[in-house]
This record gives structure tokens, sequence and C-alpha cells, in this order.
């Protein structure tokens, strides 16, 4: 077991080498340049030596591979560096973005699956029946739906015609709220986001809990279970549910993981100031330093979920237990 | 930090606990959040109360696109409106008054010797910085000594043919230039921001120090008091202001992802003006609604085609004529900016310029640029519509940036009207910076150039000065240092050179005419309009705004009283 553990650990070590090289090879690789961000204003209008001069104060000069084993240094040190935009500390923006973005991700994947985990379980129990048929219908329709369309529909419909909600950001702008008074005014902010979000990952959700349950469902040992007389009841929850939860549990820490990349997309809609936020603004600008580091926590927190859903397998599934 | 960001951490941990106790429990969370959404409603209800009842002090809240960092004069990122907003907090010199003409400011007087190589300024009385100190003839000094020596950022380059600045016995200010310079006062005088000797002299090397906005003392209307990255300005009103106190009290400027953000939050009434322009689409829209009402005027922002010069077939003058007489402009302001534009001259001086040449008129015609074409031989041998040039179809990438839509519908405009003169495109929508990558590699054009047509457009300071038309045209990269398309004619060179030195205005204003004219003839690049500017503002909630002719309502001007304005 311990060998396993060790042979596993080793190739998540593997993974994460290779995915934050790809980290540093792939900024550069887009074309543009981020000199536009570092000198500011009418970058056009520098003159050939005070370019020089810029690219030279934030390495961009050195040889590719030295900014590479440089990186790699930082990486290894957990020095993310500093930003090209702000100047300021990338370790101290990440930290400062990540609660924000895990607000929403992670509100709207816990409601989205509670509602998807159930509907699925009930859409497989009743297989082929018009209630299964009808969510199925719906839930591909909802997964086809573009995620800034439907933000500003949100946003149209509750923050512009009803006055309901705020349509952007996380607070209101130099408010001076404090106490209770903050926490209601964050979480007014956080609502239009959480429900496009939970929207859109709703369906994702329903789809593995249903495909598990069916699986499930079509086993000779339920067969056997109902054979034996065993409730319906217990059947689904002492049986059914209990062994389809594995892809779900993956399902869900991936997707916990994902929350740490933020939403891009839903973010810019919504002008939250999350870490897809700063992805974003740190892609049109090119601020490499940004986007690896943004980059990295993404691909740290995915590999961890999945080395935490591997671990997990055994504990749920006692067959998966190797002696 | 730690302060800002325990609420939400603590949301999140509370999340999470949730998440741990009711993870098979459907029913209690959806109530749980049933209930959020209840008391939500109430608190929508409070916000609405609230907003109509602050009468008292004015608080503005003005929506920009895309954060502009600290706002100190080595911080702010775009020419518009991060100056526009800099400059809420410091002053010039001088400052454009409402019809774009530089007047008087920090300046008492401002007066330029014969030959335009010395120019002499006297200091107002009264004014102070933000933090109560007197703002002295000593930190102009210092300031223009200060830029001058750092060598980088907009302020040094208005101030390179600057020989030296020194003060004389009348305690004047006395720029000494190493050529005569006609729009000194424009360019220098009403662009730099004068900057507290006290708080600046400490920082040696402001290309790399990192700031925060305790350096933000200046001596403008507005002292800035808190900063968010990627959310908010708050901007204090300066009661003490030396022109007198501003009409509003407090500005709070929302940084916005997108402009459809913005546009949202204004109608929803969550913000109060717009500092980027509205979209031609949207002003009939955002007028028809109470209490926004939309300001429009005409700007110096243009509209363009770059193409390629440098490589065949267009740098056969007969091809780039045929282009500019495919090209019908008045059909792109009515079809694309739905009359909210300007028609671009040929020749690339907007019409209100006073150095206008009238006599380089747009002209639309496109069976004689079908003759110029038959004539140079390059015929559609295979009749599928498509001209030939060396046996290869004269089928042309032409690139555009993504983010603007406008621009993807002249793309799409005038790739049909080419196509009339038997000219192909492949219209290519990329992301921006892929695209000024393309058209201005490292921007910096001893890069060259990758790509074949592009749309483009300059910021409005390059129209503004005149002069600065040379820098498009000339073939060396030291003065033609924005010649994108790679044009190059010797007598072109030779009038943007007398041009640069010229110290006589009328002079000046005839060698801008004649250039104009070659410009138009040569077709350097394809200028198609010159957009207007419009703005959306809320008027319940302030109304003065005032248009700056060419630079639209986001200036200090707009929000001091109008006794205090130029």
């Amino acid at each position: 077991m311990l060998r396993r553990g060790l042979r596993n650990v080793n190739r998540y070590l593997l993974v994460f080498a290779i995915a934050v090289s790809l980290n540093f090879v792939l900024p550069r690789l887009m074309p543009g340049n981020p000199l536009a961000l570092i000198a500011g204003v009418d970058v056009g209008l520098l003159t050939p030596a005070e370019r020089a001069e810029l690219i030279e104060q934030v390495g961009l000069n050195e040889p590719l591979l030295a900014q590479f084993f440089d990186y790699w240094k930082s990486v290894l040190t957990f020095d993310l560096g500093f930003s090209y935009r702000s100047g300021r500390s990338i370790s101290e923006l990440i930290s400062e973005r990540l609660p924000w973005t895990l607000l929403i991700t992670l509100g709207s994947l816990l409601v989205a699956s509670v509602i998807g985990i159930a509907l699925g379980g009930l859409s497989a129990w009743r297989r082929g029946k018009k209630l299964d048929l009808s969510l199925l219908t719906g839930m591909i329709s909802l997964q086809s739906l573009p995620s800034f369309w439907l933000g500003m529909l949100l946003i149209s419909v509750f923050a512009v015609q009803l006055g309901w909600l705020p349509s952007f950001g996380a607070e209101t702008p130099a408010s001076g709220y404090e106490g209770w008074e903050r926490v209601d005014d964050i979480i007014r902010h956080a609502i239009l986001p959480i429900v496009t979000l939970t929207i859109l990952s709703i369906p994702g959700a329903y789809l593995t809990m249903r495909y598990a349950m069916l699986e499930v469902l079509g086993s000779d040992f339920i067969r056997t279970a109902r054979s034996k007389g065993a409730s319906e009841r217990r059947v689904l929850f002492g049986h059914v549910a209990r062994n389809a939860i594995a892809p779900v549990v993956t399902f869900l820490a991936i997707r916990f993981a994902f929350a740490f990349g933020g939403s891009v997309i839903i973010e810019t809609v919504f002008s939250y100031p999350g870490l897809g936020r700063l992805i974003f603004e740190s892609v049109s600008g090119r601020d490499y330093p940004v986007m690896q580091a943004a980059f990295l926590v993404f691909t740290v927190a995915v590999l961890v979920a999945n080395l935490f859903a591997d671990m997990m397998y055994p504990v749920i599934d006692p067959r998966m237990r190797v002696r | 930090m730690s302060k800002r960001t325990s609420i939400p951490i603590l949301l999140v941990s509370l999340l999470l606990l949730v998440a741990g106790c009711s993870d098979s429990d459907s029913d209690s969370t959806t109530t749980a959040a049933g209930g959020d959404t209840a008391t939500t409603q109430a608190e929508g209800g409070d916000t609405e109360t609230t907003q109509t009842d602050t009468a008292e002090p004015v608080v503005v809240r003005a929506a920009i696109t895309g954060d502009e960092d600290t706002i100190n004069p080595y911080t702010y990122v775009s020419g518009f409106p991060g100056w526009n907003l800099l400059m809420m907090q410091y002053d010039s010199l001088m400052q454009l008054d409402a019809a774009g003409e530089p007047q008087n400011w920090l300046a008492a007087s401002v007066t330029a010797s014969d030959d335009l190589t010395e120019w002499t300024v006297s200091l107002v009385e009264g004014a102070k910085w933000h933090d109560g100190t007197d703002l002295t003839i000593d930190d102009a000094l210092f300031t223009f000594n200060y830029f001058i020596e750092s060598a980088t950022g907009r302020f040094s380059r208005d101030l390179r043919g600057v020989e030296s600045v020194t003060i004389n016995d009348a305690g004047e200010l006395v720029f000494a230039l190493g050529a005569p310079n006609p729009a000194f006062d424009l360019v220098a005088l009403a662009d730099i921001p004068i900057l507290p000797a006290h708080v600046w002299e400490s920082i040696e090397n402001p290309g790399e120090a990192t700031f925060d906005i305790s350096t933000n003392v200046g001596s403008g209307p507005f002292k800035m008091t808190a900063y968010e990255q990627d959310q908010f300005y708050r901007f204090e009103a300066n009661a003490d202001y030396f022109r007198g106190a501003p009409a509003v009290d407090e500005l709070v400027v929302v940084i916005f992802a997108d402009d459809a953000g913005a546009l949202a939050a204004i109608r929803s009434g969550e913000v109060d003006v717009g500092f980027e322009r509205v979209s031609p689409e949207q002003i009939e829209l955002l007028d028809a609604q109470d209490p926004l009402d939309v300001v429009q005027g005409p700007e110096f922002t243009t509209q363009m085609i770059n193409i390629d010069v440098s490589k065949p077939p267009f740098d056969d003058l007969a091809v780039r004529q045929a282009v500019g007489l495919a090209i019908d402009r008045q059909d792109i302001v009515d079809t694309v900016y739905l009359g909210a534009a300007t028609v671009g001259s040929p020749g690339w001086v907007h019409p209100d310029k006073t150095v206008y040449n009238p006599s380089v008129a747009p002209v639309h015609d496109v069976a004689t640029a079908n003759q110029l074409l038959d004539d140079a031989g390059y015929a559609d041998s295979d009749g599928d519509g498509i001209r030939e040039f060396n046996g290869q179809p004269m089928t042309f990438e032409y690139i555009t940036n993504s983010s603007d839509s406008l621009r993807l519908r002249i793309a799409e405009l005038t790739a049909e009207m080419l196509a009339d003169i038997g000219i192909g495109t492949t219209v290519v929508s990329v992301e921006t910076a892929t695209w000024e990558e393309a058209v201005w590699p490292g921007f910096d054009i001893n890069n060259g150039r990758n790509y074949e047509m592009a749309t483009w457009g300059w910021s409005a300071p390059i129209q503004a000065n005149t002069i600065r038309i040379a820098e498009l045209v000339h073939s060396d990269p030291g003065i033609g240092f924005l010649n994108l398309t790679g044009f190059s004619d010797p007598e072109v060179d030779a009038i943007a050179e007398a041009l640069q030195v010229e110290a006589d205005p009328a002079a000046a204003a005839q060698l801008i005419s004649d250039l104009q004219a070659l410009i138009a003839e040569l077709q350097p690049f394809v200028m198609l309009a010159y957009p207007d500017g419009a703005y959306v503002y809320n008027s319940d909630v302030y109304a003065d705004w005032e248009f700056i002719a060419g630079q639209g309502i986001v200036s200090k001007l707009s929000l001091l009283p109008p006794g205090a304005r130029p």
C-alpha cells in the first residue's frame, strides 16, 4: 500500500513538472508583447534606448533558458515575483483575490452539486419515465448556454429591470460598510454570480450522478437485493447511491480544484475582483509573471484534488482497497 | 490586506462548514439559499431610497473599463481616461478650455519669444498642495527638471526639445528650447502635472519604484483617498482649491472589466456617468431612458485602414489610389456609426482643425478605381471577380481586433467595397494584443510589420497636435516613428522635416496643408472617419458636464463650478 502510494506521488511530481514547465512556455508562445503594460501610456513613443532599458528592468532581455531557470527557482522557493502591471507582489495579489473567487465558485459548487446529485439520482431512479426525459433534455439545454450570455441576461433582468440586486463587483465601492452591513453587502453582490455559476454547473453534477446510478442499477447485486425483498428506499440509499458515489466524488474533487482557477468569464461579466478577473487582465496585458502564478495555483489545486480523489476511493469503496 | 480580505475568507470558511454538515441533506441548504434571496430583496429596496436621499453632498460614481493603477504620473495606464484622472489630482501650468485651446491655469502669464525658442511663465498665487503646503515656483522648476532627468514616460517626452529650465530674476520660469516649438504650450505646458518637490525629491528612480496612494499629493480639485485594484478609486473634493471648491464633493470611479458591465450599471442607476464612449447604437436607447442623458460631439480619435505599402502590389500608387477611391466613407459613417462620426479627410487632418486643407475632399468613384487598376495591368483573367497580380489572386488578409465590434463592421463593410474593384480580402478578427503585435511589433517600427491590411486608429493627442502628422509618414524611424505602413516618399520626407523646425505658425500651417494634399494623393493609409464622442450621465445626480472639443467630458473642468472654468 505504501509503495503504491509512493508510486502515485512520483507520478504526480512528473505531471507537476510538465505542467509547470508548460506554464512558462505557453504565455510566451502567445503573440503580443508585455511592453505596452510595463511602459504604460504611449508605448510607441519610446525611443529605442528607453525601450531597451525597460526590457532590461524586467529581465526580458535575458535568454529564454535563463528566464526559464529563474522561473523554476521562483516556483520552488514559493517566490512568485512581482506583477509587470502594478509592481505589486503576486503572492499578495493572489491571496487578495482567492477568497473572492472561492466565495462564488465554492458557493455555486455547493448548491449545484446538491441540486445536481439529487436530480441525477431521481432521474436515474425513474429512468425512461417522463420526469427523467424532461430533466435530461432540460439539463442538456442548460449545459449549452453560453456563460457570458446567461450572466448578462441575469444582470439585465435582476439588476437593470427589477433593480433587486447589484450588477457588478464584490462590494459597493467606497461604501464604508462595516460588520454585518458589509457581510450583507458582500452576500448581495455574490448572489448573481453564484446563481449564474450554479445554473451552469448543475448539468455536470446531474449527468455524472445519473450515469453512475444507471450503471449500478443494472448490476447483479441490485437484482439480488430486490429479490431478497429489500425495500425500494433501502435499495436506493443502501446499495445504489452508496456504489454510485465514487465517480461523483471524483467529479466534485475536480470541480473543487477548478474553483481555484476562478471563472474568467463570469468574473469579467460581473466585474468581480477574483482570480479569474486577474487572469483576464494579465492575459490581455501579457503580464507573464501573474499569468504564470495564477496558472500555477490552478495546476497545484487540480493535482492535489486528483490525489485526494485517488486516496478517497479506497475509503468510499472497499473493493478498491489493495492488500 | 488582512482587514479587507478577512470577511470573504470568513464567508468561504462558513460555506465550507455548511458543505461539511449538509452534504446529503438537500432540503436544508436550499431553504438557506432561499432565505438569503429574501433578505436581499429587502436590502435592494433600501439602496434605492438611499440613492435618492443623498441630496446634500454631491457624490458622482463614474465607470471606467480597466484598472489605472495608483494614477500618479508614473503609474497611470491609459492616455484616456488615465491621464484625465491623473489631472483631477494635479494641475498643469495651462489647461485646455472648452474649445480645446490652452489657457493659463497655474500659470498667471505665458509668453513666447518671437522665434518660439524661449517660453517664460509666471505662477499664480495662493495654490496649495493637498497637504497644506504652498505650491511655489520651485516646485514647478523641480517638476520639469525631474521629468527631464528621469527620461522615461510621457512627460519626459513632452520636454525632449528643452535645453534648460531656470528661474529668472523676476521669479519666472524660463524654458530654453533647442528648436522653435509653436505647440509647446499645448504639448508640454497643458500636459505636464506639477509635482510637489517635498514628496518626489526622495524618489530617485520613479520608473522602478513601487507606489501606493500616499504619494498622490497634488494641487488639483480632487484628492485620492482609497484605491482597490480592479474595484474602485475614491476621490474627495479639495475644498481649498485655488480656483474654488469643486461642484462635486466626492468622485467614486468604479473599475469594470468590460463596457457591457459598465453600461448595465449606468442603466440600473448604480453608476452615474460613463467615462468611456458609448457606442453609436446605444445612444438613442440611453438618451430615451430617464434620467439618463447623452452628450455628443466631435473628437480627434481616428479610424483608418493600414496597408503594408512597402510590399507589392500596394507599393504601386495606382493600387493605393484605387483602394482610396473604392471606399465610400459616407456609407461607413451612416452604416457603422449611424451618423455619429465625421467623414474622414484623406489628408488625415480633422475638418475642425484650423490647419485643415479643404481642397482634399474624399472621393468615392468605383469606375475610376477599376479603370486605374485595368490601366496598371491588374486584370481578372480567370473571371472569378478577383484580379490577379503576378499570377496570384489579389486576395489579402485583413485583420481587426475582436474587442471592437465597430472595427469588425468597418472591416466587413470595406471588404465588400474592395470586392467591387476586384480586390479580395479575408477578414480575420484576433485578440487585441495579437492585432497590435502584427501591425506594430513590439511597438517599434524598426521591427517591421507582419500584416497585409488592418483596421487601425490613433488616439486623440496625435490628431490634436497637427504637427505630429510628420510622425505618421516620414520614412526615417527616428522622425516617422508612427509610420506603421512602411510608407516612404522623398517629397513627403522633405516637407515633414521642414515642418519640424518651422518657427512661423503661418508657414507651418502651409506645410501641414501641403502634406495633407500629398497624403491624400499618395495614400500611405486610408483615412475613414473621426468617430464622435458620446457620453452618458445621470442628470439627476450631476448635469454640468463640459464637452472639451476633441477630448470628451472627462476632465476636471466638468467637476468645477462653471465660474471656475477657463
